[in-house]
C-alpha cells in the first residue's frame, strides 16, 4: 500500500480508535497514582522501618518486580474470583499497573533518598530539627528532585504496558486499533495510527518532565537515575 | 497454591508437556532477542558515538521511535502487519525479531552512556601509541565501556524475560500462553498463573545471581559501573 | 639522516575568541633533552598536543625526522603519533589492562610483533623504569601513582619512539613519590633519549635539560642553558617566575 494512502483507510475509524484515550488514560494515571502512593510508603518501611518490616518490604518488591505485567494482570482478573474477588477488566487492569509500577517507584525513591548525603541529615538535626522536620524540609525537596527522571521514565513504561490490558479486553486505544485492523483486514493504517498517539503521548511528559526537572534544578544537586525517554 | 499448580501439571502428561514447552519458549525468546539486541545494540551504540552524521541522526531516530511505543505494537506490526508487505514468518520468529529490535533501542543507549563514560584520557593515550580510531575503539574502549555496561545489561535480560510474555498476544506457546490453556481446561487459574509467577520469578533471581558472577569474574579493580537502571 | 628531529615552526592555536599558541618556533635535536617551563594556562600542553595532533594546529608546520607532519600529514597520522611518545599528567593507563599488557598492547595492535617478542620488548622497558615482577600483573589501579607513571613511561619507551614528549609528568603525584619517577627520566635523559618534557620542577631541568624554553601566553619568551636562564634571564617576567618555584621548591624542601 503507497505511504500516502496508509491513512485514508483508517480516516472513518479514527474516532473509534481515539474513544479508547479516555482508558488509556484511567489505566496510566490510575496504574501510575497507585505507585506514586504506595511506592513510597514502600521505599521508606525499607529505608527507616525495624528490620523485618524493612525485610518484607524488600521482598514484596523484589516478587513484583520478578514477574510480567501480564501474569500480574492474569492473577488479579481470572486468578481471584477464585477466592471470590471478582473485578471488571478496567479496574483489573489499573490495578494491575499499579501493584507492578510500585515497585519500580518504590526502588527510584528508596535510591534518590540513600543517595542524599549523611551530613544533609546531620545538618540538619544539628540545627535542632527533629528526625521528622528533617525528613520533610530537607531530605524530601532533595530526593523528589533526584527522583523525577526517573519517576517520570516509569510513567511512561506504565503508559506503554496500559496496551497489555488488551489481554483481558479492556478498551483501550490499542485494543480498538487492533479491533479496527480486524475490521478493514489491514493492520498497518490502525497500528501506525495508534503508535502515533503513543509517541506523542510518552514524547509529550518527557518533555514536560524535562521542563518541570530544570525549574527545580539546583546547581550541585544530580539525577539519582538516567533519564531514558 | 504454587504447589496445587505443580499438582496439576503433572495431573496430565499433556500439560507437563505444554508447560515445558512454555517454559522452552520463553527461555528461547529471552535468549535470542538478548544476542539480537545486544549485537544490534552495539552496533547502533558505537555508530552513533563515532559514525557519520546522518547515520547517527537515522540512529536517533529508530531508538526513540521504539522507546516512544510499546513493544507489544511492535510485535504486531512485525507479524500482522507486514504480510501485507508480503514479508511473513512464524510467531516465534516475529516475536524473537520484535523483542530484539525493541531491546537493540534499549541496549544501544545503555552501551552509548558506557562508552561515553570511558575517560577520554584512554582515547588520548590509545591514539599517542598510535592506535587508529578504530583499534582504539575495539581494544581499548569497547573492553572498558563494555564491562561496566554488565549491570544495565544484566537489567535489561530480566526485562526480556518478562517481557516474553507479550509473545503470548501473536500464541507463541510460552509460559503464560501454556498456563492459560492449562487453566482454562482445569478451571484453576489462580494455581497455575502463581506457578507461572514463581517461575519466572525464579528464573529473573538466576540471571542476576549469575551476571552478578560473570560481572565479579570480568571486573577490573578501579573502572566504575554505569548507573543500573530501575 | 638531519639531526634534526622535531622541527615546529610559527604554530598557531585557537579555542575559539582565545588564542593559545601565537607564533612558536624551535626544533629538537636528536639526543636532546628539552624542558618547557612556564606559568600555567600559557599553553604548554596545547603545545605537546599539537605535535601528535591531539588537537589540531590552526596554522604554521610540523615536521618529525624531515616528514611533514602539519599542514599536510606525509603519511597516516596514527603512523606519525607511533613515532612520537607522549607521557601524561594523570598517566592514562589503560584500566582494563595489567601493567605488562600496557605496555604489550601497543607493540601488538601498533607495531604488530609477535606475542613472545612483544612480551620480551615489554619486561625490558618496564626493568628499564624499575617495574619489577611483582607488579607486572597488577592492574592500575592497584598501582601508585609513581609505579602508574612509571608504567607509562615503560610503554611510551617500549615503542622506541623518535621522540617522547611529557606533560607535566609529576605534577599528579604525591610528594614523595616525585622522586621515583624524575629519576626515571634523568636516566633516559642520561642514554640520551630525544625528550621535549614540560615540568615545574626547577632542579630536575637544570640537572637534565640541555635547553629550556619558557613559554608564557602562547609565545616562547625566553630560552637557553639551565645556566643561562637561571642566573641572567632576558625578561623580568621570566626571573619572577623562576624566583616563585625557587620558594615554593624551598618550602617543599623544608617540609621534607
Ligand atoms: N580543548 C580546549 N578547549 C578550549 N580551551 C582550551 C582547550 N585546551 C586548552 N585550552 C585553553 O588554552 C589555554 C592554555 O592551556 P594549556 O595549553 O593547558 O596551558 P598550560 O599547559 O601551559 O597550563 C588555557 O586557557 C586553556 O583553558
Ligand atoms: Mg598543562
Amino acid at each position: 500500500m503507497p505511504g500516502s494512502t496508509v491513512f485514508t483507510s483508517i480516516a472513518p475509524y479514527i474516532k473509534v480508535i481515539l474513544d479508547g484515550l479516555p482508558e488509556t488514560l484511567l489505566l496510566t494515571f490510575g496504574g501510575f497514582g497507585i505507585g506514586l502512593v504506595v511506592g513510597p510508603i514502600l521505599a521508606f518501611m525499607e529505608i527507616y522501618g525495624p528490620k523485618p518490616l524493612a525485610r518484607l518490604a524488600a521482598a514484596i518488591e523484589e516478587v513484583i518486580r520478578g514477574i510480567p505485567l501480564l501474569v500480574l494482570m492474569f492473577i488479579i482478573y481470572f486468578g481471584l474470583p477464585e477466592l471470590g474477588i471478582r473485578l471488571t477488566p478496567l479496574p483489573a487492569a489499573i490495578l494491575a499497573i499499579g501493584i507492578r509500577s510500585l515497585a519500580y517507584q518504590s526502588q527510584i525513591i528508596r535510591s534518590a533518598v540513600i543517595s542524599i548525603p549523611a551530613g544533609q541529615w546531620e545538618a540538619a538535626l544539628s540545627l535542632g530539627m527533629s528526625p521528622v522536620g528533617a525528613f520533610i524540609n530537607i531530605i524530601i525537596p532533595q530526593a523528589f528532585r533526584i527522583a523525577i527522571p526517573g519517576l517520570v521514565n516509569q510513567f511512561t513504561v506504565d503508559l506503554k504496558d496500559t496496551s497489555i490490558a488488551y489481554a483481558i479486553g479492556v478498551a483501550e486505544i490499542f485494543t480498538q486499533a487492533v479491533h479496527v485492523a480486524q475490521v478493514i483486514l489491514d493492520y498497518l493504517p490502525p497500528l501506525l495510527f495508534v503508535g502515533l498517539i503513543y509517541f506523542v503521548l510518552t514524547y509529550t511528559a518527557s518533555s514536560l518532565a524535562s521542563t518541570l526537572y530544570r525549574r527545580l534544578a539546583i546547581p550541585g544537586l544530580g539525577a539519582g537515575g538516567v533519564v531514558t525517554v | 497454591m504454587v504447589f496445587e499448580g505443580l499438582l496439576i501439571i503433572f495431573t496430565k502428561e499433556r500439560y507437563l508437556d505444554l508447560f515445558l514447552e512454555g517454559l522452552a519458549n520463553t527461555l528461547i525468546l529471552t535468549a535470542s532477542s538478548f544476542a539480537i539486541g545486544f549485537m544490534l545494540g552495539l552496533l547502533i551504540a558505537v555508530e552513533r558515538l563515532y559514525g557519520p552524521r546522518i547515520l547517527r541522526a537515522a540512529l536517533a531516530a529508530y531508538v526513540e521511535t521504539i522507546r516512544g511505543t510499546p513493544m507489544l505494537l511492535q510485535l504486531f506490526l512485525l507479524y500482522y502487519a507486514l504480510p501485507s508487505a508480503g514479508i511473513a514468518m512464524s510467531a516465534l520468529t516475529a516475536a524473537i525479531l520484535g523483542m530484539g529490535f525493541n531491546s537493540a533501542a534499549y541496549q544501544s543507549e545503555y552501551l552509548r552512556a558506557s562508552l561515553r563514560a570511558v575517560p577520554s584520557g584512554q582515547w588520548e593515550a590509545a591514539l599517542s601509541l598510535g592506535m587508529t580510531k578504530w583499534q582504539a575503539i575495539r581494544s581499548i574502549i569497547l573492553p572498558i565501556g563494555l564491562r561496566s555496561a554488565i549491570p544495565a545489561l544484566s537489567n535489561e535480560l530480566v526485562y526480556l524475560l518478562k517481557y516474553s510474555s507479550i509473545a503470548y498476544f501473536l500464541a507463541v506457546v510460552e509460559l503464560v500462553y501454556a498456563g492459560k490453556i492449562i487453566g482454562s481446561e482445569t478451571f484453576a487459574y489462580l494455581e497455575m498463573y502463581t506457578l507461572i509467577a514463581l517461575v519466572y520469578l525464579v528464573f529473573s533471581l538466576l540471571i542476576t545471581r549469575s551476571m552478578k558472577k560473570i560481572e565479579s569474574k570480568i571486573m577490573i579493580p578501579g573502572l566504575a559501573v554505569t548507573a543500573e537502571r530501575t | 639522516m638531519s639531526d634534526i628531529v622535531l622541527r615546529v615552526e610559527d604554530l598557531w592555536k585557537s579555542f575559539g575568541k582565545q588564542t593559545v599558541l601565537r607564533g612558536v618556533t624551535f626544533t629538537v635535536k636528536r639526543g636532546e633533552v628539552k624542558v618547557l617551563m612556564g606559568p600555567s594556562g600559557g599553553g604548554k600542553s596545547t603545545l605537546l598536543r599539537t605535535i601528535n595532533l591531539l588537537v589540531r594546529p590552526d596554522r604554521g608546520r610540523i615536521e618529525l625526522e624531515g616528514i611533514e607532519v602539519f599542514p599536510r600529514p606525509a603519511m597516516k597520522i596514527n603512523k606519525i603519533r607511533e613515532r612520537i611518545g607522549f607521557v601524561f599528567q594523570q598517566f592514562n593507563l589503560f584500566m582494563h589492562l595489567t601493567a605488562l599488557d600496557n605496555v604489550r598492547i601497543g607493540l601488538i595492535k601498533v607495531k604488530k610483533l609477535p606475542p613472545e617478542e612483544a612480551t620480551r620488548r615489554a619486561i625490558e622497558a618496564l626493568q628499564m623504569v624499575g617495574i619489577t615482577e611483582d607488579l607486572w600483573h597488577k592492574y592500575p589501579a592497584q598501582l601508585s601513582g609513581g609505579q602508574q607513571q612509571r608504567v607509562a613511561i615503560a610503554r611510551a619507551i617500549a615503542m622506541k619512539p623518535s621522540i617522547i614528549l611529557m606533560d607535566e609528568p609529576t605534577s599528579a603525584l604525591d610528594p614523595e613519590l616525585v622522586g621515583e619517577v624524575l629519576k626515571v627520566i634523568e636516566e633516559l635523559a642520561r642514554r640520551r633519549t630525544t625528550m621535549l618534557i614540560v615540568t615545574h620542577e626547577l632542579d630536575f631541568a637544570l640537572e637534565a635539560a640541555d635547553e629550556i624554553m619558557i613559554m608564557d601566553q602562547g609565545v616562547i619568551v625566553e630560552r637557553g642553558t639551565p645556566d643561562e636562564i637561571l642566573r641572567n634571564p632576558k625578561h623580568e617576567r621570566t626571573r619572577r617566575f623562576i624566583e616563585r618555584i625557587l620558594r615554593r621548591q624551598e618550602r617543599l624542601n623544608t617540609l621534607k
